[in-house]
């Protein structure tokens, strides 16, 4: 029997102005002053190596990508285990590994500009200090599109998130935009009570887009050994089994802010971004989704083209907000 | 999106003893580039239970890509399941590989344990007939766990077994099968893999003669793709992760636990 060829995508070049039925489709998005050709990236730490593994021609075709947070300091993250499977989803408790800011800009960050869209550089400071730091180097060095401030990584045994804290979540988006040359994105934990007001002070501060929602706090035990399965005790919990309150939450805040939201949280499928889209998030990141199918990202752009083409929609702001109520 | 991935038709799904399967895939791609050591990392469901994709070694690659499993948790089981023509969304060739045995060697040991067996009738291909004497040693569970192994003794290779039961072999761990041996560290090389306390005696064994000794190692996998940083086990420069640094590393450089 032969080998069943994998659906490729047509090799279209920009998806910003995808033809059909006579009409063109606009699907470009706007973050601050940064224009995106379409509203499908990465969440930040599940997508990597793509010189080895991917189709580049393919990658590119997406909106942006996000890599794994940079913190100042190179970090080797938490023991293991580090990750575990639940039902429709996962735990992870990697303790943002990364080879830290002077380390990702000589080894990582080449090959990810090359690719050539948009990066959104996803930053951790574990002060207001080292936020500005991390961005002043980027600013020296070039290579970041936006930034992503991780405000709300539950691996790090700290206390209470910057995410939790208005105040402190106002402080350091302030402190960064007063620095930063390019658009600047918060982003929030759903581990708080009213993510409304979080979200209010990012705005406030001059955030010009919100990433809505890092994983859950979570753990899982092991009953024989009666330890925490996790090497770090307790992790986040991402995939489908979150999706219905990271849906919940976009369209919360949705209602009450004006700036772009960057949806995520356990996107699949075409299917579960237009839930976001619709919504209100301006653009969606696929994140665990793939680890079980490397080629999610891309099917969820085609997804969505398809099922504007089906309803006759134009533009992607059609969609987006466009639930009915 | 993937260069790596591809739906591959399964040619062949069977039992080979109590304990183990033997899978055959159609996949001439994965045929062209795959080495000993590496593995394929497969989607055992369209739907999310069980929600990661599991990771198997290759076991042969001739006219297919065949994988050795043993059924043990939903994900082997719902393998196990699969019929000859249904297609199978396969990741893969993925991790490193075992290194060619250094110049001078002349004795080639392949110390497996329980599933651990899988690489090496793929190493035992690429070794054979290159002047290597080679000997496996096999620990499994019981005699469930063993089969007659005629390929491997097809390629020359000269198997001891034994079977933590007795109820086959040797009675014991694998290790009893080589704990007596003083083997010539210049002339040998020794290839292992199983479970962690396993590799972790070898490790000692080797340490002590001097050995050369190259491990495949395992730990739970979301990504295979070196993306998520899931899979890293601590080693003496610092975490690694097994799927992409691994699965193959030099034994003196893993710490177990
Ligand atoms: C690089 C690599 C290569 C591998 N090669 C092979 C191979 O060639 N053939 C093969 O059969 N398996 C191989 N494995 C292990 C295989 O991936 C697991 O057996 C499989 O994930 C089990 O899935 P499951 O859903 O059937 O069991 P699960 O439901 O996930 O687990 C069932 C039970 O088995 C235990 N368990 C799970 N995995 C292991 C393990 N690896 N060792 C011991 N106990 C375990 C679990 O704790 C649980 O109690 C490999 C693993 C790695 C990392
Ligand atoms: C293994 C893993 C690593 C992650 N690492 C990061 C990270 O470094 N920085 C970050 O902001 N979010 C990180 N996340 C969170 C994701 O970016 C995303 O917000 C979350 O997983 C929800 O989306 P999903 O369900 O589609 O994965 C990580 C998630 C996973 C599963
Ligand atoms: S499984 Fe994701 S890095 Fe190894």
């Amino acid at each position: 029997m032969p080998e069943k060829k994998p659906t490729t995508v047509k090799p279209t070049g920009h998806w910003s102005r995808v033809t059909g039925h006579g009409s063109q489709l606009n699907l470009a998005v706007q973050i601050g002053t940064l224009r995106l050709k379409n509203p499908v990236t990465v969440a930040s730490g599940t997508f990597g190596h793509a010189e080895k593994y991917y189709d580049l021609e393919e990658v590119k075709k997406l909106g942006a990508l996000v890599p794994k947070t940079v913190t100042l300091h190179s970090r080797e993250g938490n023991p293991p285990p580090r990750i575990l499977e639940t039902p429709s989803g996962m735990l992870n408790a990697i303790g943002i590994e990364n080879p830290g800011v002077d380390g990702f800009i000589e080894k990582k960050l080449p090959a990810l500009r090359r690719i050539g869209i948009p990066l959104f550089i996803s930053i951790l400071g574990h002060t207001d200090e080292e936020f500005e730091t991390i961005v002043k180097k980027f600013t020296k060095e070039g290579g970041a599109d936006a930034f992503e401030l991780n405000l709300s990584c539950p691996n790090l045994k700290q206390k209470i998130l910057v995410a939790q804290d208005p105040q402190a979540t106002r402080r350091v988006v302030a402190k960064v935009k007063a620095i930063a040359r390019v658009p600047v994105i918060a982003k929030l934990a759903p581990n708080v009570t009213d993510i409304g007001e979080i979200a209010q002070a990012a705005v406030d501060a001059g955030a010009d887009a919100i990433s809505l929602i890092n994983t859950f706090s979570a753990m899982a035990i092991d009953v024989r050994t009666r330890r925490s399965v996790l090497g770090n005790c307790t992790g986040g919990l991402s995939g489908p089994a979150i999706r219905p309150m990271a849906v919940h939450m976009i369209w919360e805040v949705a209602q009450k802010i004006k700036i772009p939201i960057i949806g995520m949280g356990g996107i699949m499928t075409a299917q579960d971004a237009l839930e976001f889209l619709i919504a209100g998030a301006t653009m969606v990141a696929v994140g665990t989704a793939n680890f079980i199918n490397p080629r999610a990202p891309l099917e969820v752009l085609e997804g969505i083209v398809e099922y504007m083409r089906k309803n006759k929609m134009n533009d992607i702001k059609d969609l987006i907000g466009s639930l009915k109520i | 999106m993937h260069k790596i991935q591809n739906k591959f038709p399964i040619a062949a799904n069977e039992r080979l003893c109590p304990r183990f399967y033997r899978l055959a895939v159609d996949a001439k791609s994965i045929l062209k580039s795959i080495r000993p050591g590496q593995f394929l990392h497969i989607r055992v469901t369209d739907g999310l239970e069980p929600f990661f994709r599991r990771p198997f070694s290759v076991y042969r690659a001739k006219k297919f890509v065949e994988i050795l499993y043993e059924p043990i948790g939903l994900g082997t089981r719902l393998l196990a399941e699969k019929k000859p023509g249904e297609f199978l969304d396969i990741l893969g060739p993925l991790g490193n590989h075992f290194t060619a045995p250094p110049k001078g060697t002349k004795q080639v040991w392949m110390v497996a344990g329980g599933i651990g067996l899988a690489p090496f009738l793929f190493l035992s291909d690429e070794l054979k007939h290159k002047g290597y004497e080679l000997i496996l040693f096999y620990g499994g569970r019981s005699k469930g766990h063993v089969f007659p192994m005629k390929e491997f003794k097809n390629n020359g290779v000269k198997t001891w077994i034994a079977t933590d039961d007795g109820s086959i072999g040797v009675k014991g761990w694998v290790s009893e099968l080589f704990r007596t041996l003083d083997p010539n560290p210049t002339t040998t090389m020794v290839y292992t893999c199983g479970p962690h306390a396993m590799l972790a005696s070898v490790q000692s064994f080797v340490k002590a003669r001097g050995l050369r000794c190259e491990a495949s190692c395992e730990e739970v996998m979301a990504c295979a793709l070196g993306a998520c940083l899931g899979c890293s086990i601590p080693t003496v420069n610092g975490y690694k992760t097994v799927c992409y640094d691994g699965p193959v590393f030099d034994i003196a450089e893993v710490v177990f636990s």
